[in-house]
């Protein structure tokens, strides 16, 4: 008995061993591994189901095609509850148990942020982050040279709203109302910078996560006589913020950074809403861009619901088609490295989903230009072209 | 040294202690990805030294905290900013911060001289949110809501970078934390913290000094929470608010509450029991169980965290170190059992 288990034991770390050496992690013959850690129960579930399933819409438009290099693209997706930690744990058991080639789209600025060491210890990238925190592409950072970031950061959309207000309206007084944690903080350092560029003030009023109640901030903006507001919310706070002030009879212009972009906004404000005005750094899914088109095309083709259809879905579509192109680039025998080398290969390349997107050693920010969307009688308009 | 009124057997002790220095290796010969295991059982040891110390407040003098997320977050920014921002050396802060978050813990004694149970449980809540609100609010140092980037911990010139040097680390300070845990738990500190727990009327007749006993145990549960702190900061090499959830406070109740109050071996089985099903049954059973309910992930992680507690506290209140102990007196008093019961 005592030698059987001795040479199981031996074998199973024989078995190990080989597992252990294969060249990259996550590639085999006829396969590709991608790591998601996305927010399946937390504050930000909605998101958490949208996000891999548009992702995987386009997954499944390459794999019949024969995929990438002959290799079908495979996701699997962990639960980080929006909890650093959790995500922590989640990224350690995607690279060390389930081998992952790469991580994709973990969701949230505090997740990716904590994630960075692991990053950097295990040389992983992780391609476009699904949050629009500028720190994510802010090249001094640990492990920035294995992000690719995808969207404008929040701190650089604050300031361009900022300079279209001013060039607007020379006198305006700006309000901002921004959420008290990672998201709002990134809002504030765009908003500290504006105020330096331009020698204005910003009234700021916080509020904090999940707060449905914003009276006091719009008054507050009202006493102090602002003109023009930014709502750096989500969707339920452009909602309330606008119909609360309708109520207290206050109308200024207000502006919304890319969260508030929603369709919804434009939907459950009704009046309220009417001329708000929010930055995207994305093409509209509904537009005639030829990936927004195909887009519509697989989601009628594969009966996609139609809850999840909307602009969360088709940006986990459009920063698929970055990862698939990376993935092509980085030619058939891909290592992480590789990826890497390929994805800074990126030169104003535009499928048309996002603006432009370049790639450099030294620069992993993707885009840093946003389009404007108005709502008018009650449906998104784009009424600028690409500004930065 | 052997316990006056206990049979404690403890030849055991060295061979665990040993035990626990090998895991690694072992781990590290049976499966490739030892290095997630390792991160497992790092992140068990630092929660560990902080139960042991919510243990002795709790379990011992009965003053329940659902506060102590709050007691870890300071100890990681006040390490934080004491190592990075003033240049305080690591080994020193491991002194220092737990000492400041004992502080904390005095201040926060002073309620509990009033009120006891449900409400104490709200006001220590409340405390927690009040360390949010600070950290975010106090941004110079501590970077607002946007989360803090930490340094390696670095004792004698030698930096700890890995899960593999993080798990030597750690599980040193754990079993010191458990020691001086029990040994104070044994000491006359810990008789009076009993007496309290068990009547307050009939401790301060006997001549305990409730207040100074009161605030005492906050404030060594505090430098326990504020050692777990330290380590927690520089071992995940990242701190932000998010970290310390108020749930986080409820599962470190739950923890000592499964492994069984005012035993020091049962916080210690509890925060195992928590953090390998939270960590690793549960991603593994996940979708076994999907296939029968059609839940989400999480939500099963809380139904199964209500269940266990809910198991727990009606069919065995003295926990899982209560469950070892019926089951070692079952098996010496064999055949000859006064209840044929084993758990």
């Amino acid at each position: 008995m005592k030698k059987y288990i001795g040479l199981s034991f031996l074998l199973t770390l024989l078995v190990m061993g080989c597992a252990n050496r294969a060249s990259a992690p996550g590639v085999s013959e006829d396969k590709i591994l991608i790591g998601n850690v996305q927010d399946l129960s937390g504050p930000m579930k909605e998101l958490g189901a949208v996000l891999p399933a548009g992702s995987n819409l386009y997954f499944k438009y390459i794999n019949e095609q024969g995929g990438v290099h002959d290799r079908q693209i495979e996701m699997m997706v962990e639960d980080h509850q929006y909890n650093p930690q959790k995500a922590v744990a989640a990224a350690k058991k995607l690279i060390e148990k389930d081998q992952v080639f790469c991580l994709y789209q973990v969701i949230g600025t505090s997740p990716c942020e904590a994630i960075r060491p692991i990053l950097a210890e295990s040389g992983i990238p992780l391609v476009a982050p699904a949050t629009q925190s500028g720190s994510m592409s802010d090249m001094s950072r640990e492990a920035a040279e294995l992000i690719f970031h995808t969207d404008t950061g929040y701190d650089k959309q604050t300031g361009i709203l900022v300079d279209y207000i001013l060039s607007q309206d020379s006198n305006a007084k700006i309000g901002l109302i921004y959420q008290d944690d990672d998201y709002g903080e990134n809002v504030l350092k765009g908003a500290a910078a504006a105020e330096a560029r331009t020698g204005i003030s910003i009234q700021r009023e916080a509020y904090q996560r999940g707060a449905t109640d914003f009276a006091g901030q719009v008054a507050n903006l009202m006493k102090g006589g602002a003109t023009q507001v930014i709502i750096a919310g989500v969707v339920k706070e452009p909602i309330i913020v606008m119909k609360t002030a309708a109520a207290m009879g206050y109308a200024p212009q207000f502006f919304g950074t890319s969260p508030t972009m929603d369709h919804r906004v434009a939907l459950a404000a009704g009046p309220a809403g009417e001329g708000f005005i929010a930055s995207n750094f994305a093409y509209l899914w509904n537009s005639d861009v030829p990936t927004a088109v195909l887009y519509r095309e697989l989601c009628e083709k594969y009966e996609v619901p139609e809850a999840y259809m909307g602009m969360y879905h088709f940006y986990g579509f459009a920063t698929a088609q970055v990862l698939v192109e990376g993935l092509k680039r980085a030619g058939p025998y891909p290592t992480r490295n590789r990826l890497v080398n390929a994805l800074e290969t990126f030169n104003k390349w535009d499928e048309g989903a996002f603006p432009p997107i370049t790639y450099s050693q030294n620069d992993h920010a993707g885009t840093e230009s946003v389009v404007l969307v108005q709502v008018k009688e009650g449906k998104q308009t784009v009424i600028t072209d690409w500004i930065d | 040294m052997k316990g006056r009124y206990e049979d404690e057997n403890l030849t055991w002790i060295p061979i665990l202690i040993v035990g626990i220095f090998l895991l690694p290796f072992v781990l590290k010969g049976l499966t490739y990805s030892y290095k997630y295991y390792l991160f497992v059982l790092n992140m068990a040891g630092i929660y560990i030294i902080l139960t042991v110390g919510l243990d002795l407040l709790s379990g011992y003098t009965g003053l329940i905290s659902l506060g102590h997320a709050a007691f870890l977050a300071i100890g990681s920014y006040t390490s934080a900013i004491l190592v990075d921002q003033v240049g305080i050396p690591f080994v020193f802060s491991l002194f220092i911060s737990p000492l400041i978050v004992g502080l904390f813990g005095f201040i926060i004694g002073f309620p509990a001289l009033r009120i006891t149970g449900m409400y104490l449980g709200l006001t220590t809540m409340g405390f927690g949110f009040i360390v949010k609100r600070l950290i975010i609010a106090f941004r110079e140092w501590t970077q607002g809501a946007g989360g803090l980037e930490v340094s390696f911990p670095i004792i004698f010139g030698y930096t700890f970078k890995s899960d593999w040097d993080n798990y030597f680390l750690i599980s040193a300070f754990a079993i010191l934390a458990v020691v001086v845990s029990r040994r104070i738990g044994k000491s006359k500190i810990g008789r009076a913290f009993m007496a309290i727990r068990d009547s307050e009327q009939a401790a301060e007749a006997s001549g305990v000094n409730l207040a100074k006993y009161k605030m005492l145990a906050f404030f060594i549960s505090g430098i326990f929470a504020g050692l777990a702190g330290v380590l927690f900061a520089h071992t995940s090499h990242f701190i932000s608010t998010d970290h310390f959830d108020i749930l986080l406070s409820i599962y470190f109740i739950i923890m000592v509450l499964v492994g069984g109050a005012s035993s020091i071996y049962g916080a210690v089985l509890g925060t195992l029991f928590i953090v390998l099903l939270d960590y690793l049954f549960v991603p593994e059973m996940k979708g076994w169980i999907q296939e029968f309910l059609n839940i989400e992930g999480g939500d099963i992680q809380s139904l199964l965290f209500g269940l266990i507690m809910f198991l727990f506290i009606i069919f065995q209140p003295t926990g899982l170190y209560g469950m070892w102990l019926k089951m070692r007196i079952y098996w010496k008093l064999f055949p000859f059992n006064p209840k044929k019961k084993f758990i």
